[in-house]
């Protein structure tokens, strides 16, 4: 054994491992932590069954602009008349009359048969773009005005204005010309915007939101005051070891089983929606830097909840009680969260912080998320209703609703930096808190 | 509820030196006090080297004294010093005691070697040290064959020589040991009575407290009673014995033919009184318990008595007491 010099420092490590391993064994001994984990477990995988059947499902293709049925009965689609230039409404004029004749076309190449032409990468202003696939605004018999109806000179395509208020906050308007990008592959746009929403939503209620309170809720609050209830915490304090650093050091013990469960049930996480989600390459790689950050944020989240249930439960018996208000208050702050990101409250939560950190993951992994949730909204044609009772394309609302922007309208890496700095300070205010209450009691 | 924000603990955040004047352990004028009981009133005491007994009954301030000196609570006036430093200031001089707790409860998923290593280590100690010193110490108090059974198939007393042993892995000073002899079989007694003393003569400060005088006669002559949350007397044990010897007495015998036995020890001069409680009972009246003692065991196996108890009802710490605050002062 090499001999090293005794330093204050080394003694305190040797401190902090002995109570360190010492708390992580006696979690070990306990059911209690077993059953805690495996009902976190349980719950995730439900949701992650429920994400795999959504998956495995058809989206069934709707046919937004309704041409490929045959209104008249000659047995050409509407779609296939209205680009040969017939009258779909009379079956006096079809291209079988044509010389040659024309075979009908089957109905199914007239679904999805003009899909989205869009420049996501649009910025603030006003842009053109869009592309008429099927022909029905370009090759039709149509007058330039009827080929320009939102009246920019360009015939058949999209206007989108993008405008921002004095607050920071997006606003989008889409004009279209009639008969542009207006029968999407439902499919494809719904897969993908399902398969985002569902990340988001796991990432933010089930890991940050549960995994990030009911942890901390169940395993830190008796940190220190099971063991003062139990009388085996004159143990601890008959030794020269200063009671804020008992406190910290069984708060590390604890964050040493809660964290490499949530880098497992994360990695795990990362697995099954990296295959099972939407996109034609075989791993969703891209996903992954979202699910880092989704497991980086309910790390930060059980710590600072670790430190602020510990430091309740010094202060009270039944410090779980004082907890579970919190709980509530951090519950409507994740709800405020999707809704209004910016809101001034959210500074006043912890959760608020920890979901920024995955927000702003998000706008980095899929920066055109804006685009594509207005993209699906417009697409809808009044067709596709779903839960939420709008006529946008499936997928597109949830997607809007799990979805938002750091809202501290920095830049995502900005944001992340912010947020895990905020969540650390308040990290250690409570530390200092738990220990300040913790050095005041009275222990019989 | 209210924190106390001056309670600067910082462990060995600077290196702590102990005062080398200073005793062990000195209190000044501590009272401990919950609303209008007081649990200690103005106790004044300093001790170093040497074991020690604290006696008194229950509640009499036994464990208050404990929790103070161990910065559990903090005293309501007065100081408290262990080697010159104020315990529930600055935990540092923790490093120079060992504490049995009275608390029953224990880790009991824990072997005996796993606890007392583990808690070795928060004196600072490395793994191998602790591991090496933990031997050390169960040994010391003979529990190396079972060093590493979990403590919870252990029996009370040896759950108790478990905590002795805790309290013992940093070589301390000063050992501090609440109730140690409470509840256990007689052969962990003895042990423990010989640790105990043992300790002692390595010229450490031991402190014992108990509630049966017994007990701590066995262990040690110098003792501090406690009574009603006061420091009734300070001194040597004998000292007050004597005194205590010429008080009334009575020594209540069960035996098989208590009127046989009543005539062999009415012969006894210190006797000057018996009676027949009833039952198989005999109870004797005796200015001199002492010499009662030395001579009742050769009467009994002289004339072949079958005795099956002998106790001594007030030959305990309530007689002391009694005597003591009915105006007597050793």
């Amino acid at each position: 054994m090499a001999t090293k010099p005794d330093t204050v420092f080394r003694s305190l490590d040797r401190k902090a491992a002995a109570m360190i391993e010492f708390t992580l064994r006696q979690y070990r001994t306990r059911t209690s932590t077993w059953v805690v984990l495996g009902v976190g477990f349980t719950a995730l995988a439900l949701i992650f069954m429920i994400y795999i059947d959504v998956m495995g499902s058809e989206f069934e293709s709707v046919d937004n602009d309704g041409d490929s049925f045959d209104y008249d009965g000659d047995g050409y689609p509407t779609g296939q008349e209205l680009r040969l230039g017939t009258d779909p409404f009379s079956d006096e004029s079809h291209p079988g009359m044509f010389d040659p004749p024309i075979n009908p076309e089957p109905a199914s190449n007239y679904i999805n048969e003009d899909g989205f032409d869009w420049d996501v990468t649009a910025s603030i202003g006003e842009q053109t773009t869009g592309y008429d696939d099927d022909g029905d605004c370009l090759n039709s018999d149509k007058t330039d005005s009827q080929k320009d109806t939102n009246d920019n000179g360009i015939p058949c395509d999209i206007i989108i204005q993008i405008t921002t208020s004095p607050t920071g906050q997006m606003s989008f308007n889409v004009i279209a010309d009639d008969g542009v990008d207006e029968d999407p592959d439902e499919d494809a746009y719904s897969r993908e915007a399902t398969h985002i929403a569902f990340v988001l939503a796991i990432g933010k209620l089930g890991f940050v939101l549960l995994l990030g309170i009911f942890l901390p809720l169940f395993m830190a609050t008796g940190l220190i005051r099971e063991e003062m209830t139990s009388g085996t915490m004159h143990f601890m304090i008959a030794k020269p070891i200063a009671r804020s650093e008992i406190f910290l050091y069984r708060v590390l013990g604890y964050l040493g089983i809660v964290w490499p469960y949530i880098i497992v049930l994360g990695l795990l996480g990362a697995l099954v929606s990296g295959f099972v989600g939407s996109g034609d390459e075989f791993f969703r790689f891209a996903d992954l830097g979202v699910w880092l950050a989704i497991v980086f944020a309910t790390m930060m989240a059980t710590l600072v909840y670790g430190m602020m249930f510990n430091a309740l439960g010094v202060l009270w018996k039944y410090g779980i009680i004082l907890a579970i208000p919190f709980a509530a208050w951090e519950l409507g702050m994740a709800l405020l969260s999707m809704g209004v990101p910016d809101a001034t409250i959210l500074r006043f939560s912890v959760i608020g912080w920890a979901l920024m950190i995955v927000d702003s993951a998000a706008m980095l992994v899929w920066p055109s998320l804006d685009m594509f949730i207005l993209m699906g909204d417009w697409g809808g044609g009044g067709t596709g209703s779903d839960i939420f009772g709008s006529s946008s394309l499936r997928g597109s609302d949830p997607l809007n609703f799990f979805s938002s922007k750091p809202g501290l309208g920095l830049s995502a890496f900005a944001s992340t930096i912010v947020a895990t700095l905020v969540l650390l300070v308040q990290a250690v205010v409570f530390w200092f808190l738990g220990g300040v209450l913790f050095k005041g009691k009275e222990i019989q | 509820m209210i924190p106390d924000f001056d309670q600067q603990g910082k462990a060995q955040t600077k290196e702590w030196t102990p005062d080398v004047q200073a005793p062990a352990i000195l209190l000044e004028n501590v009272s401990k006090s919950y609303g209008r009981i007081f649990a200690l009133s103005n106790i004044t005491l300093a001790l170093n080297g040497g074991v020690t007994g604290i006696l008194g009954m229950n509640g009499a301030g036994k464990s208050t004294l404990f929790n103070i000196l161990m910065g559990k609570i903090k005293v309501s006036q007065g100081s408290v010093k262990l080697f010159g430093t104020n315990p529930w200031k600055n935990p540092a001089p923790y490093a120079r005691v060992g504490f049995v707790p009275e608390h029953e409860k224990m880790y009991d998923w824990m072997t005996a070697h796993g606890f007392v290593s583990t808690f070795a280590r928060l004196n600072g100690l490395t793994r191998d040290e602790a591991g090496i010193e933990a031997d050390r110490v169960l040994d010391f108090v003979g529990l190396t064959d079972v060093a590493y059974k979990k403590i919870g198939q252990f029996s009370k007393g040896m759950r108790q020589r478990v905590k002795i042993a805790h309290a013992l892995v940093n070589d301390p000073e000063l050992i501090i040991l609440d109730e140690p002899l409470q509840g256990c079989d007689p052969l962990a007694r003895t042990t423990i009575m010989n640790v105990i003393r043992e300790l002692g003569k390595m010229g450490r400060t031991v402190l014992v407290s108990s509630h049966i005088l017994q007990e701590i006669e066995r262990i040690t002559e110098q003792i501090v009673i406690l009574h009603q949350g006061r420091l009734l007397a300070l001194g040597n044990l004998h000292s007050i014995r004597e005194r205590l010897d010429q008080i009334p007495h009575s020594i209540s015998i069960e035996s098989e033919n208590p009127k046989a036995l009543a005539k062999d020890i009415i012969d006894i001069d210190e006797v000057f009184g018996i009676s027949f409680p009833g039952g198989q009972n005999v109870s004797i009246q005796t200015h001199n318990l002492g010499a009662i003692h030395s001579r009742l065991p050769k009467i009994i196996v002289d004339n072949n008595h079958k005795v099956s108890s002998i106790d001594n009802p007030d030959d305990d710490l309530a007689s002391i007491l009694g005597y003591l605050t009915s105006g007597g002062r050793v």
